[in-house]
């Protein structure tokens, strides 16, 4: 599902573009953030909780509650609500609290 | 609130609640603990949580190890519900110049004749213990296993739930705003809440330790600086020490949150109480820790905050029955490492109050070495 029409903003919808979402191409359009696209491609669990391991769906949308974070072109805890999505992209579920090289 | 006491603590940190549960275990009845803020409030609750056995003096070297052997059955001694989390995971200094490796080896010589486990390692070692360390910028390392980190609120709260049990009352938010003496000795302690008359005071107040003493009219050499330190986002464990380095001039520890919390000084540091956070502090810790540790420089900060270090011209803390005023007591100075040292704090002020056989020698840190110029001047601190 994507907002096609809203009362006060105005989507500029670019090209259609495709990501690699979990090992599976996603459309997107260029402009629209990660989670813009795995929502309108009927991705609800973004991850899980770190402690009770509890599915964690789309949240905040604007940075802030970590529900979203995945690992995006290897780098883990990217804000995927909040990150322009491009072409051939690759990202992934994240389990835990990232690991860093 | 209760108008008479058998002995005042001022201050609810580490010092205060460990000096407080001590001497409640020797039996002294009708202890107040009077806490400004909350406990753990002031600078217990913004240190950096790492306690090390590696020092240049032998006291310090003495006092550490026994604080950390305390803190590696404190959960049972002081039937904390809790856990302190105490992780003894080790701290590796970091040296980049040969004077520091010297230093270090003169270190390891005073920490080896107090028994502890204490080495020099090879960068490749360093490696192996931290593999993201930077070593191309490094001349060596020193490493000690029993180092590590412990939660500071924990900590501090085990030792106040086991003085409370004992029966001492703590009181906050209570503001210290006098100290009354009759004829050489304490009377009593005026506060913001009302007047509490005692005959033994104990100056346990951190930060404020210097406005404390000279409400009795003793100078103390003493100044609090602001220092600060930032935690980042969390991630999966990578690193287990405690990294510090004198030379570079930095300290950091991974959480068992998965957390880093790093610290550093700076001479620029204002000394006037502030605890204030400044964009200096985030841009050069961020410079020294992308250098060092390259990886944690991808990280998030997520907070900053400060506390003060109270600290003396010999980096070491004041120990002190004031022979001036009667029934005065000082355990403060402790120059950014009263934390590590509350186990101690307890035992030798409550041995000094109860007039017992000391069983850690702490008579060096008296305040009159000072003004006999017998100091015991630390080289090992950030």
């Amino acid at each position: 599902m994507r907002i096609e029409n809203h009362p006060v903003l105005d989507f500029k919808r670019g090209k259609q573009i495709s990501f690699i979402f979990n090992g599976k191409a996603i459309d997107a359009f260029e402009g629209e953030t990660i989670q813009a696209a795995l929502h309108a491609a009927g991705v609800r669990v973004l991850g899980h909780s770190l402690t009770l391991h509890r599915p964690r769906g789309f949240y905040c949308a604007i940075g802030n509650c970590s529900s979203c974070m995945m690992v995006v072109d290897g780098v883990p805890n990217v804000r995927t609500c909040v990150t322009p999505v491009r072409e051939g992209m690759v990202v992934e579920l994240q389990e835990g609290k990232g690991i860093i090289e | 609130m209760r108008n008479s006491a058998d002995v005042v603590i001022i201050g609810g940190g580490i010092s205060g609640c460990s000096v407080a549960y001590n001497l409640a275990k020797k039996g002294v009845k009708n202890i107040v603990v009077l806490e400004k803020r909350f406990i753990c409030g002031g600078s217990t609750g913004a240190c950096g949580a790492g306690v090390r056995m590696q020092w240049g003096t032998e006291m310090n070297c003495l006092f550490s190890k026994y604080s950390i052997e305390f803190f590696e059955h404190a959960n049972e001694t002081l039937e904390y519900d809790g856990d302190i989390e105490f992780k003894q995971k080790g701290y590796l200094l970091i040296a980049d110049t040969d004077r520091e490796i010297e230093q270090f080896k003169k270190n390891i010589e005073v920490q080896h004749a107090c028994g502890i486990p204490s080495r020099m390692v090879s960068l490749d070692e360093a490696r192996s213990i931290v593999p993201h360390l930077n070593t191309s910028i490094l001349k060596g390392a020193a490493f000690c296993e029993k180092d590590g980190f412990l939660n500071p609120f924990h900590t501090t709260d085990a030792y106040y739930r086991a003085a409370r049990r004992l029966g001492v009352e703590f009181l906050h938010p209570v503001t210290v705003i006098g100290l009354t003496t009759s004829g050489g000795r304490i009377s009593g302690v005026v506060t913001d809440k009302g007047v509490i008359h005692t005959n033994c005071v104990i100056n346990a107040a951190g930060g404020a330790s210097k406005q404390i003493c000279d409400m009795v009219g003793i100078s103390v050499p003493v100044i609090s600086e602001r220092h600060q330190i930032l935690v980042t986002e969390p991630v999966e464990p990578m690193q287990e020490p405690m990294v510090m380095s004198f030379g570079l001039n930095l300290y950091v520890q991974q959480s068992p949150h998965g957390s880093f919390i790093m610290g550093r000084g700076c001479d620029a540091e204002p000394r006037d109480g502030r605890v204030t956070s400044s964009h200096e502090f985030l841009s050069e810790m961020a410079k020294t820790i992308t250098r060092t540790l390259p990886p944690i420089g991808k990280l998030r900060v997520v907070r900053q905050w400060a506390g003060l270090y109270n600290i003396t011209p010999d980096r070491q803390p004041i120990y002190e029955k004031s022979a001036d005023v009667n029934g005065f007591y000082m355990c403060i100075g402790f120059s950014g490492h009263g934390f590590m040292f509350g186990p101690v704090t307890g035992v030798v002020m409550s041995e000094m109050i109860l007039g017992e056989t000391p069983t850690i020698d702490a008579s060096k840190l008296s305040l009159g070495r000072f003004g006999r110029g017998e100091m015991v001047f630390e080289p090992s601190v950030v």
